[in-house]
């Protein structure tokens, strides 16, 4: 052992005693009184010319292009990237991060499902001083909501996942059926159709894609989750209304018209480019996803909206998406606050985002863009795809809340609801399972349960 | 079985091998008298064995549209390892040989810090009578059936305190505890150095570091490179721990780097194409520690084999 | 709550103690003996028994999301106790202990016997072969064995439609425990090999010359000889899979990118522990886990080593051999 190794083992053992003197080692520390006062123009001008580092934690690919950008506006700051793991261990790292007290990001890509699990610890700072009020009508509503449900904004919209309707004209054509279903009640006897005449699948649930589900239910009006910021959650997954979503799959899925195949795994990326799958019924990030999955078919696809639940009319619900939120323990608020906002909001960074990286946007700004609407994708046989989804986009409904331990819910869903469908059982007798989880975690953790 | 604890786990338990007493002369042989039958048997059991690791062959010759639409076991479509081989060591600006770099650096100062103190303390258990020897013993076994997955977060918090998160050392330092490599080495070195060496030494004059240091570790040799290679394999392998411990990308050994590369295709974004770099990936980080058995294959088997006992 | 006294004291391990008043040489000596065992120690420490105290520590506390911490003295193990999932798991590696473990111990033996004979061709290349697997990391066996086993694409499934006999389903929910013990015998076989093969080489050729002159068989022989003569290093590979068996969780964990409908967050206990450290967030409740779990791993170990020595004994009664 070297010197330098046996100096760290010494201040481990120091930090071991210090760690056994904390006795509630788990408890985050709280932020500091948050200031209410705005922040101040000269204190931004003093803040971003004083040379600063910050971290970034996002998965986001070549994000570095966009804080590049950054970096060029301001170039007394020097930001560095850091892919963490995307999605689950991308939180744990955070968390165990936020619980050491040291080592977490000043920035952090965040998706909207999980600032409820930060806003209750105290591990987010409220950018309302920092100005971040007045960026409310830069973006769709309902995305807003999701950053901002109440008085304070937790971080900006980076980009959403509007759900709609990617199909196979061909296979669909091949099958009789020449426009894309309208409602759901025209989707299942098409899919009995497709079935039968083509063999394919028109298309596949994921068993344990709780994304996808919980999208169904955002389309149906259902309001499963609820927080009120502090102690109170509301619990409602196994609603009629939910329930009612819950049938219409199992009936589907039992009839063998549509496959539940895991997503995301390489036997379901085949079914997308063979034709096991005539349609995809995802998000406004999936069409450029098949693209790079499915290249051989290109020209046979189609976009449109989800179908509906009553005929007339124009609702959807929303799946995945993300922001970029400021950590309550970053030392640098305001440049921290200024990197997020310049990434999802500069003109050039956000349209680059949208164009470059493809991830759907949330910026009204970019949404108007002729530049980014008028794109004809080859892929789609020419068709708007962008324009499509920027339509979806106004239709999505805007007061859809979450739980603040999504970790825990979504896998509670695949202990029971993902296995019933993949069990091919009842996916609403499930949903009352899952309720019962939900409930027991909610209260052993404290909560109190509306 | 489990990665955080290998470390812990498969460090060495080839001492037993070693363990036996010294036993001299080489023992009857029968050669000459092959069964065809036996023959058969081992070969179908290699089949088995080998056969995965040539389908990963065989797949990273591959691209992605052939991947999913070729016999697995043969080779199909074109012969695509050379871009392959070019997509990973290119993919984000060349990480992949940076990773295999970590992971070179994490085996070797672990496996050679690991061995060395487990040789120490194997020598003072076998050579020293102390009291509280039978219960540092016990605790040093003992400590291995806490399964260490649920002291992550414990650990995690500690070495946070200490600012030693997101560094090597993060990596390193756990894997120098080598529970079973001090269990080997106890075992190795009460049969592989006589006592009446150590008390001719002491008549001699000499200290009992100098003993250690030019008698011990020269009679050791084979144990070491058991230990050594053990451990290195251990920390090779290793996912969990630098899984937790590390945000940097550039710091990640190559299990870890694999893993993000794997979830990055799942993920999409348009890149499907990382299929394929993944399992050429992933047998291009195999190759250095199979080339390294085939190749090391006389230190590591006599240093199992306890042959070499006498030194 | 260790086998190791019992594993250890399989031989004698140092040089006889002098059991007379310490004198100044011995005093030295005393000290030289902790100075080697200090550069362990303070490693091991630190990274064993400070997180294993603070996690025992805290698994006797009980944290909420909302209201923070408070003293629960053992409630988390009372819990534990009722907790079916947590019960399900520890039934699932015990299954997998009993059924994977003789498996793969047979075929590691099966084999170390046959090359110790000598009678197959090529039994350095055989031996070799037969190790690689033990230099894949788990990360990439898995990832590689959820290729192989795949519906459509899979070797193993398009072989099996070739010679009709449809597609095998490894993934599912009631096969994937059988998959995961192929993958775990795959990597593992050739390390448990070697050890076995190296304790069969250092057998002394007196033994064997003995049974040449009874005119003993090959089968004979590695029954009544070599595998009494190897019985400690078969202990530890038992034990040693004991540990294994039951602290499973890499390739849960890792499968469970492949087959997230056939493996629960509960499959195994450590993965459990795991998932409601990180998932959960009741590090408490893991902590209690993994302490529960290492005590049924010291009393499997401590039953199965209690076995295997009074078979020892029996053995050598019955063949009229002096212990």
């Amino acid at each position: 052992m070297n010197k330098k190794a046996r100096r760290t083992a010494v201040a481990l053992v120091t930090g071991a005693v210090s760690i056994g003197l904390l006795v509630t080692g788990c408890t985050p520390s709280s932020s500091d009184e948050s200031t209410q006062e705005s922040v101040s123009q000269d204190d931004i001008d003093t803040a971003m010319t004083t040379p600063t580092k910050l971290t970034f934690w996002t998965w986001v690919p070549d994000i570095e292009n966009e804080v590049a950008l950054f970096e060029a506006k301001y170039p007394a700051i020097d930001v560095t990237v850091e892919n963490v793991g995307q999605g689950l261990p991308h939180y744990q790292k955070l968390r165990s991060a936020i619980e050491a007290g040291e080592g977490a990001p000043d920035v952090t890509q965040i998706e909207y499902q999980y600032i409820p699990s930060f806003v209750l610890n105290n591990s987010l700072l409220d950018l309302t001083a920092y100005g971040a009020d007045d960026l409310s009508s830069d973006y769709v509503d309902w995305a807003w909501n999701q950053v901002s449900p109440d008085e304070e904004v937790w971080a900006i919209p980076q980009d959403v996942g509007p759900m709609g309707n990617l199909y196979r004209e061909d296979i669909l054509t091949a099958a009789g059926i020449t426009e894309p279903p309208a409602t759901w009640d025209d989707y299942a006897a098409a899919a009995k159709t497709v079935k039968d005449t083509t063999g394919s699948y028109i298309s596949n649930v994921g068993a344990t894609q709780a994304g996808q589900m919980i999208g169904f239910l955002w389309q149906a009006g259902v309001k499963p989750f609820g927080y009120d910021g502090s102690e109170t959650v509301s619990i409602d997954v196994n609603s009629d209304e939910a329930k009612k979503v819950a049938d219409y799959w199992t009936d589907l899925i039992q009839q063998d018209l549509i496959s539940t195949d895991v997503d995301f795994q390489d036997q379901w990326y085949q079914g997308l480019a063979s034709g096991k799958y005539a349609g995809w019924l995802t998000a406004a990030w999936g069409p450029i996803f098949l693209q790079g999955t499915a290249e051989a078919t290109t020209g046979l696809w189609r976009a449109a909206p989800l179908p509906q639940w009553n005929a007339g009319d124009e609702v959807s619900g929303n799946w995945g998406g993300s922001s970029d939120a400021v950590l309550a323990s970053s030392e640098n608020k305001i440049a921290a606050y200024e990197l997020a906002k310049f990434i999802n909001n500069d003109e050039e960074s956000a349209m680059r985002l949208a164009t470059e990286q493809f991830l759907f946007p949330p910026q009204v700004s970019v949404l108007e863009d002729p530049a980014f609407v008028d794109q004809e994708s080859e892929f789609y046989g020419g068709q708007k795809v962008n324009e499509l989804f920027a339509e979806i986009s106004q239709t999505v409904d805007t007061d859809f809340q979450w739980l603040p331990y999504m970790d825990y819910v979504y896998s509670s869903y695949e202990d029971t609801v993902g296995t019933v469908i993949a069990d091919k059982g009842d996916i609403s007798g499930a949903l009352d399972v899952w309720q019962d989880q939900l409930v027991t975690y909610a209260t052993d953790q404290g909560f109190t349960v509306e | 079985m489990t990665s955080i604890d290998t470390s812990l786990i498969t460090t060495d338990d080839a001492s037993d091998g070693t363990a036996s007493p010294p036993r001299t002369g080489r023992r009857y042989s029968p050669e000459g008298r092959r069964s065809l039958l036996l023959t058969i048997l081992l070969w179908l059991c290699v089949l088995y064995f080998v056969l995965p690791l040539w389908w990963l062959f065989v797949s990273s010759t591959k691209n992605n549209s052939a991947l999913f639409s070729t016999f697995g076991m043969w080779f199909g479509g074109d012969f695509s390892l050379w871009e392959n081989l070019q997509t990973l060591f290119t993919v984000r600006d060349g990480i992949f040989l940076r990773w295999m770099l970590n992971t070179f650096v994490y085996a070797f100062v672990s496996a050679a810090g690991a061995t060395l103190l487990a040789t120490m303390a194997g020598y003072s258990f076998a050579k020293y009578d102390f009291p509280g020897k039978k219960l540092l013993f016990s605790a040093t076994l003992g400590a291995v059936m806490i399964p260490l997955t649920a002291l992550a977060l414990p650990t995690y918090l500690l070495f946070s305190q200490a600012g030693l998160t997101d560094t090597p050392w993060a990596v390193i330092i756990p894997s120098l505890v080598s529970p079973f490599g001090v269990y080997l080495m106890r075992v190795y070195a009460a049969d592989a150095i006589p006592d009446g060496l150590i008390e001719a030494a002491r008549v001699d004059g000499a200290g009992e570091f100098r003993i250690f240091a030019q008698v011990g570790l020269r009679l050791l040799g084979p144990g070491l490179v058991t230990v050594f290679l053990f451990s290195l394999v251990a920390t090779w392998n290793n996912y969990f721990l630098p899984l937790i411990m590390l945000n940097s990308s550039e710091l990640y050994p190559i299990t870890v780097g694999l893993a993000q590369l794997q979830s990055a295709a799942s993920a999409g974004g348009g890149s499907q194409a990382l299929f394929s770099t993944v399992i050429t990936g992933s047998f291009v980080s195999i190759l250095p520690l199979v080339i390294a058995f085939l190749f090391l294959q006389r230190y590591w088997q006599s240093g199992l084999a306890s042959g070499g006992v006498k030194g | 709550m260790t086998h190791s006294p019992a594993l250890a004291s399989e031989r004698p391990a140092s040089a006889p103690p002098l059991k007379k008043r310490t004198t100044p040489m011995k005093r030295k000596q005393r000290l030289a003996a902790y100075l080697f065992l200090v550069p362990f120690f303070i490693v091991f420490i630190t990274m064993l028994v400070v997180p294993l105290v603070y996690a025992g520590y805290l698994s006797l506390f009980e944290s909420k999301l909302i209201g923070g911490d408070v003293f629960a003295g053992l409630a988390n193990y009372v819990r534990a106790l009722t907790d079916s999932a947590f019960l399900a798991g520890l039934g699932r590696v015990g299954l997998f202990f009993i059924i994977q473990v003789p498996i793969m111990l047979g075929l590691a033996l099966f084999l170390a016997l046959a090359l110790d004979s000598a009678r197959g061709r090529g039994s350095k290349a055989v031996r070799l072969l037969i190790f690689v697997p033990y230099a894949v990391p788990a990360v990439v066996a898995t990832l590689m064995w959820g290729y192989l086993y795949g519906p459509d694409f899979g070797p193993i499934a398009q072989i099996s439609r070739a010679v009709g006999l449809g597609t095998p389903d490894f993934l599912s929910p009631e096969s994937i425990l059988g998959s995961m013990m192929n993958i775990v015998t795959w990597e593992f076989v050739g390390y448990n090999m070697i050890i076995m093969y190296a304790a069969l080489r250092s057998i002394p050729a007196e033994l064997y010359e003995a049974a040449e002159i009874d005119g003993a068989g090959q089968f004979r022989l590695a029954w009544s000889i070599k595998i009494p003569a190897i019985r400690p290093a078969l202990m530890l590979t038992v034990i040693f899979s004991i540990i294994g068996s039951f602290q499973l969780f890499a390739e849960p964990s890792l499968l469970n990118a492949i087959a997230p409908d056939a493996i629960s967050t509960s499959f195994t206990p450590n993965y459990y522990a795991y998932n409601l450290a990180f998932i959960n967030q009741e590090l408490n409740y893991a902590a209690a886990i993994a302490f529960l779990l290492g005590v049924v791993i010291a009393i499997v170990s401590y039953f199965v080593q209690l076995a295997g020595e009074r078979r020892e004994r029996v053995g050598h009664a019955e063949r009229g051999i002096e212990p």
